[in-house]
C-alpha cells in the first residue's frame, strides 16, 4: 500500500480520514498515564505492557499488544485500515472476537462501514483467519525474543508518535529504552557504498555514539552497516530499522551485527510482521520510520536513485534536519548527496567534518569528543577516540601495522613496504586484528574496523582509487 | 594367401598389441575388416585402397578379408593403416617379408605415412610383446626413439615400409644403433629444466606480496589455490609462474608426462617431456575436453595436467557438470573414464590453480568504484563456486590491482629459482615425514601431523568458531597451518601459523564486507 514513490506514498497516506495519532479518534488516543499498569516498561523487559484491559475468557495468553500484532500482521491492514477497525470494534481483542465469530466478517465490515470507514469483505475474512492464529504468532513473536510496542504503549517513541499515521505497532528486539534516547541521529546512504564512504560513515556512527546520541539506520550493507557497527564499537546505543520483517532479517550477512547491536543495548525494530520478507515496497516504509526515530538525518553516500534520498526527503517532510555530505562531483556515489545540497538549500545542510556535524547536532557540550575548532582541525588533531588509547597493550608489531592502516586501506604489500615486517608475520597479525574487530578485510584489502574506524584522524589522507590521494580535510 | 604382421591399439594410454591377419582369396572382389574395429578404422579400408594405387601397387581384385586379433579388444584409430596395407601386399605376393614386422602408421591416399597419437605407448607394448622391430612414420622417429629395445625404421611411404619389409636400405636411413635408440638421459636429471624465456618468472611480478606467499604455500603444500580479482590485477601471471616454482619431474614422471603427450596428439613428441605442463582450458571447453573421453577417447585436460598445472580461469564460468567432474581427481589423483567394455582410467595428479572476477563486471571490491553489477549479483557469482570447490580449494586469495606506482618500480621481485627452493625442501620433508603433501591430508592423517600444544589448540578452535567454519574448512584450516608450519621448519603448527592460515579462508564477498567503517 506504500508506493515507492515519495508523493504517491504520501498521497495514500493523506487518503485518511480516520483518526490519527495526533487527532482525537479513540483508537489512537494514548491512554492516560494512570490506567497503565506500573513498572512494566524497565529497559530490557521482554514484553510490552498490556493496554490494561482484562484479559478475554479462554484465551488467557492473548492480551491487547498481541491482538493489534495479529491484525497488522494481515495483508492489507494498514495504520488507515487498522484504525477503522479498533473504532468500530473498540479494541483490538474486540475486533479478532468480532471477526471470528459466525458470520463475523461481514458484521466487523458493517460495524466499520456504519462509523464511516471502509472493510473489505474479504480483509474482514483475513482478520478472521488472524483470530484463529493470533495465539499461535504471539508465542512465536515470544520465542523470538520480541517485544511488540503499540502505538498506545509508554514504549512507542515519542518522535515517531509525531508522525501523520505512525505505524501502529512496532515488533521490537533488544532494549525498547533505546527509542527514547535524548538525542538520536540516523545515518543512512547507499549499499553501493565506497570505501571512503564506509569511513566517513563510520566516523560519524561512531563520533555521534561517543557523544550520547542514538545512531539509527536501517542495518542494510554499506553505509548503514558501518554505521552500525561503528556505533557498537564506540560502546554506544544504536538502532536498526528492517525492511522486513525479524524472522526473515535481511541482509542475512548482517545477522552478527544485528546480535551485536541487540547485546549493545540497542534494538533491532521492524514495523513489519514476523514473517514479512524483504520486498521493494518495504524499504521505503522503512526509510520513513528511519527519519522518523531521529532528531536528525545524515546522508553519507547516496547515488542518483539511491533510497537514502527517500530517507533525506521523510526527513524534510517530518520536519527534522537533514545533513548532507558532499562528496566529488565525479563519483556516482555522491551524485544523489549533492543533488540534495543544490536543490534543497537552507534545509539540507552541507557536513563539512565530523566535529562540525557534532556542533551543529548540539552535541559538543556533552562529555563527548574534545571540542575541535577549525584550527585544531588544521593541525591534524582528532576527534573521536584516540586510536593510541585502543592500540595501548598490544604488541608492537601489531601496533605498528594497525597504526599503517590508520590513514587509509592497503594491501598487503604496502604494509610490508611500510612496516619492514614479513608477510607471513604480517598475515598472522591481521588475523588476531580481526579477530578482535579492528581490521576489516576484502579482496585483499585491509582496513581499520570497529573502534579504529570510529576515530577520526583529520588531515587523514583517504585513498580514491590508485594514486590519487586527497586531503579529506585541513589540507 | 595368409600374411600376418604387428601392429597395436591405443586403449587409454595404453598401448596394446594387435596382430593383422589378412586373408587374399579367391572370390568376388572384396574388402571387410572384423574384429571390433571403430569408426576411423572401418574407413582404413578406402585409406588403404587409394595408397596401394597411388603407390604404385596392385589392389588385388580379390575376396580381402582382415581380421584384428584379439577380436575381443577394441580397436581405435588409424595406427594401423601400415600394417593392415602391408599385410595385402604380402598376402598378394607382391612383397616377399624378411623376417617378422611390426608396423605402425596412418596412410594417405597417396601413400603417405603419417604420425598418429600415442606412438610411444603403443611401441612400448611391441616391445613389450618382444617384436624387435617396427617400422614408423619417418615424422615421427624422434618419439619412437624414446623407447628402448625395439628398433625403430622410418619409413616417409608406404613404398619405403615396403622395401624395409623386403629387407632393404632405406635411402639415409640404416638401422639404427643401440647407442642412438637410447633417449638423452640429461634432461631428466633433477635441477636441469631448460630455462624457457616464454614462461614468466616470479621476479616479474610486481608487488604482491599475499598472491606470492599463497603461492609458495600452495606449491610447496600442493594445495589447491583460488585468486579472486579484477581483470588486469595479474591472477594469470601468477599463475603461469608456478610451473618455474615446481621442481622439475623426475624420470618416472617424465616418462609418465612423455606418453601423455604422445596420446594428447598435439603432433610427434620430439623428446622426453621434462617440463612440468601447465594446462589453462577457456572455460567453455567441454566436459570430455576436460575429463577425457569423446570417441577417440583421448586425454582430458585433468590428465594433461597430470604432475602439472591446471589452472581454470572464470571459474564460475565452467560448465557445473565438468567441475563436479574434478571431484574425482581432486581427491584420488586420476579419472575413470565410463566405455563401452569398462572404465579406462588415467592418471590425473595435478596442482589446481583456478582464477575468477569478483562479479561479472570483474571489479566488486575495488576502491574506484567501478562496480556496475546490481547489488547482491557478485554474491550470487561467488555462490557458483560451492559443492566439491569450495571443500577442495584450500587457499583462497583476494589479487588487488598493483597501483601504477609499483607497476613502474625498478626493483624486481623474489626470483622464482629461491622460492623454488623453499618449495623443493617442504615437500622433501613433507613426502619424508608423511608420504604424502599436506594438500593430499585428511582426516585421522591430518590430525596426527597436526598435533597443537594448548595454546595453538585454543586458537584453532577460537578461529574456527570466529569464522564459523565447518569441519571441512578447519581441515582446510589445518593443512595450510602445516604447510606454513614446514616453510618456517616447525615440527609443530603453531599458533602464528594457523593464525596466517586463517588468512586464506573463504573470504567474505565485497558487498558484504560493509563493516569496512
Amino acid at each position: 500500500m506504500l508506493g515507492v514513490g515519495r508523493d504517491g506514498a504520501r498521497g495514500e497516506w493523506r487518503v485518511a480520514e480516520v483518526p490519527t495519532a495526533r487527532g482525537d479518534g479513540p483508537a489512537f488516543e494514548p491512554e492516560p498515564p494512570a490506567a497503565r499498569p506500573a513498572g512494566l516498561m524497565k529497559p530490557g523487559a521482554s514484553r510490552a505492557p498490556t493496554s490494561g484491559l482484562a484479559r478475554p475468557a479462554g484465551s488467557p495468553s492473548l492480551d491487547e499488544a498481541d491482538a493489534w500484532a495479529a491484525l497488522v500482521a494481515v495483508d492489507g491492514i494498514g495504520p488507515v485500515t487498522l484504525g477503522a477497525a479498533l473504532a468500530a470494534g473498540g479494541s483490538g481483542r474486540a475486533v479478532l472476537e468480532m471477526a471470528a465469530g459466525p458470520g463475523g466478517p461481514a458484521r466487523l465490515a458493517d460495524a466499520v462501514a456504519a462509523r464511516g470507514g471502509r472493510l473489505d469483505i474479504a480483509l474482514a475474512r483475513a482478520i478472521a483467519d488472524a483470530a484463529q492464529q493470533a495465539p499461535a504468532l504471539a508465542a512465536r513473536v515470544r520465542g523470538l525474543g520480541i517485544t511488540v510496542v503499540t502505538i498506545e504503549s509508554t514504549a512507542y517513541p515519542e518522535r515517531l508518535r509525531l508522525l501523520d499515521l505512525p505505524p501502529p505497532v512496532l515488533f521490537l528486539r533488544g532494549d525498547p529504552s533505546a527509542l527514547h534516547a535524548s538525542r538520536s541521529v540516523a545515518v543512512v546512504g547507499t549499499r553501493r557504498a565506497s570505501e571512503r564512504g564506509r569511513r566517513i560513515a563510520g566516523a560519524i556512527g561512531g563520533a555521534l555514539a561517543s557523544a550520547g546520541a542514538l545512531v539509527v539506520s536501517g542495518l542494510a550493507v554499506g553505509i548503514d552497516g558501518a554505521a552500525h557497527a561503528a556505533a557498537v564499537a564506540s560502546g554506544g546505543r544504536t538502532v536498526a530499522v528492517l525492511g522486513s520483517g525479524h524472522e526473515r532479517l535481511y541482509p542475512r550477512a548482517h545477522a552478527h551485527l544485528a546480535d551485536e547491536i541487540v547485546a549493545g543495548g540497542g534494538a533491532i525494530v521492524s514495523e513489519l510482521a514476523p514473517d514479512v520478507g524483504p520486498l521493494p515496497g518495504t524499504f521505503p516504509r522503512r526509510n520513513r520510520v528511519i527519519s522518523g526515530l531521529a532528531d536528525a538525518s545524515v546522508i553519507v553516500e547516496a547515488g542518483e536513485r539511491s533510497g537514502a534520498l527517500i530517507t533525506a526527503s521523510w526527513t524534510l517532510e517530518q520536519g527534522r534536519e537533514c545533513f548532507v555530505v558532499p562528496g566529488p562531483i565525479d563519483v556516482p556515489q555522491s551524485v544523489g548527496c549533492n543533488r540534495m545540497l543544490r536543490l534543497y538549500p537552507g534545509q539540507a545542510r552541507a557536513v563539512p567534518g565530523v566535529a562540525e556535524l557534532l556542533e551543529d547536532l548540539g552535541l559538543m557540550a556533552t562529555d563527548g569528543p574534545p571540542r575541535v575548532d577549525a584550527r585544531s582541525l588544521r593541525a591534524g588533531r582528532t576527534v573521536g577516540p584516540d586510536p593510541e588509547a585502543i592500540l595501548a597493550g598490544r604488541g608492537t608489531v601489531e601496533a605498528a601495522v594497525a597504526r599503517a592502516l590508520l590513514p587509509r586501506a592497503a594491501t598487503l604489500q604496502e604494509l610490508v613496504d611500510e612496516t619492514g615486517h614479513a608477510p607471513a608475520t604480517i598475515l598472522a597479525i591481521l588475523t588476531r586484528l580481526e579477530n578482535d574487530g579492528l581490521v576489516v578485510a576484502a579482496l585483499g584489502r585491509y582496513a581499520v574496523g570497529g573502534s579504529l574506524a570510529a576515530t577520526t584522524p583529520t588531515g587523514r589522507r583517504t585513498h580514491l582509487g590508485h594514486g590519487s590521494v586527497v586531503r579529506e580535510a585541513g589540507g | 594367401m595368409l600374411a600376418t604382421v604387428l601392429s597395436a591399439t591405443l586403449r587409454g594410454l595404453e598401448g596394446r598389441p594387435v596382430r593383422v591377419e589378412v586373408d587374399v582369396a579367391p572370390g568376388l572382389p572384396g574388402f571387410t575388416i572384423v574384429g571390433l574395429a571403430d569408426a576411423a578404422l572401418r574407413e582404413s579400408r578406402e585409406r588403404v585402397r587409394g595408397a596401394l594405387r597411388n603407390a604404385g601397387f596392385v589392389h588385388p581384385p580379390r575376396r580381402i578379408t582382415v581380421n584384428l586379433a584379439p577380436a575381443d579388444v577394441p580397436k581405435a584409430g588409424s595406427a594401423l593403416d601400415l600394417g593392415i596395407a602391408i599385410a595385402i601386399l604380402v598376402g598378394s605376393e607382391q612383397v616377399h617379408p624378411q623376417g617378422r614386422w611390426a608396423l605402425l602408421g596412418e596412410l594417405g591416399l597417396g601413400g603417405e605415412v603419417r604420425p598418429v597419437p600415442g606412438l610411444l605407448p603403443m611401441i612400448a607394448a611391441l616391445a613389450r610383446r618382444g617384436a624387435g622391430r617396427v617400422v614408423v612414420p619417418a615424422d615421427a622417429l624422434d618419439e619412437a626413439r624414446l623407447v628402448p629395445g625395439i628398433i625403430a625404421l622410418p619409413a616417409a611411404s608406404l613404398g619405403q615400409a615396403a622395401e624395409l619389409v623386403r629387407g632393404r636400405r632405406v635411402r639415409g636411413h640404416g638401422p639404427m644403433s643401440r647407442a642412438e635408440l637410447i633417449p638423452e638421459e640429461a634432461e631428466s636429471v633433477p635441477g636441469s629444466t631448460p630455462v624457457d624465456e616464454s614462461w614468466p618468472d616470479l621476479a616479474d611480478v610486481r608487488g604482491q606480496a599475499e598472491a606470492r606467499r599463497a603461492l609458495e604455500i600452495a606449491v610447496a603444500g600442493g594445495h589447491a589455490l583460488l585468486m579472486i580479482g579484477a581483470p588486469g590485477s595479474g591472477k594469470t601471471l601468477l599463475a603461469r609462474t608456478i610451473p618455474s616454482l615446481l621442481p622439475p619431474l623426475d624420470a618416472a614422471e617424465a616418462q609418465e608426462a612423455t606418453v601423455i603427450a604422445s596420446v594428447a596428439g598435439d603432433g610427434p613428441v620430439r623428446r622426453l617431456v621434462t617440463r612440468r605442463p601447465f594446462r589453462a582450458p577457456h572455460h567453455t571447453a567441454s566436459y570430455a575436453a576436460l575429463v577425457g573421453g569423446g570417441p577417440r577417447l583421448a586425454p582430458g585436460e585433468v590428465t594433461r595436467a597430470h604432475h602439472g598445472v591446471l589452472f581454470l580461469d572464470e571459474l564460475p564460468e565452467f560448465d557445473r557438470a565438468a567441475r563436479e567432474a574434478l571431484r574425482q581427481p581432486l581427491e584420488e589423483g586420476r579419472i575413470a573414464i565410463a566405455r563401452v567394455g569398462g572404465a579406462v582410467e588415467m592418471p590425473a595428479r595435478f596442482q589446481l590453480v583456478a582464477a575468477m572476477n569478483p562479479c561479472p563486471c570483474g571489479w566488486a571490491g575495488d576502491p574506484s568504484g567501478r562496480c556496475t553489477c546490481p547489488l547482491g549479483l557478485p554474491d550470487r557469482y561467488a555462490a557458483r563456486v560451492s559443492g566439491p570447490f569450495r571443500d577442495r580449494l584450500d587457499l583462497w586469495i583476494g589479487v588487488p590491482r598493483v597501483a601504477p606506482q609499483a607497476l613502474l618500480a625498478p626493483e624486481d621481485g623474489e626470483a622464482s629459482v629461491l622460492v623454488a627452493a623453499r618449495v623443493a625442501a617442504v615437500r622433501v620433508r613433507q613426502l619424508e615425514a608423511r608420504g604424502r603433501l599436506a594438500g593430499r591430508l585428511s582426516g585421522r592423517a591430518l590430525r596426527a601431523a597436526c598435533l597443537l600444544d594448548t595454546a595453538a589448540e585454543r586458537t584453532a578452535i577460537g578461529l574456527a568458531d570466529a569464522a564459523g567454519l565447518t569441519a571441512r574448512a578447519t581441515e582446510r584450516l589445518l593443512r595450510v597451518a602445516r604447510t606454513i608450519a614446514d616453510l618456517d621448519n616447525a615440527e609443530r603448527v603453531q599458533v602464528h601459523h594457523l593464525e596466517e592460515a586463517a588468512r586464506y579462508r573463504v573470504p567474505a564477498m565485497p558487498s558484504l564486507s560493509a563493516r569496512g567503517g
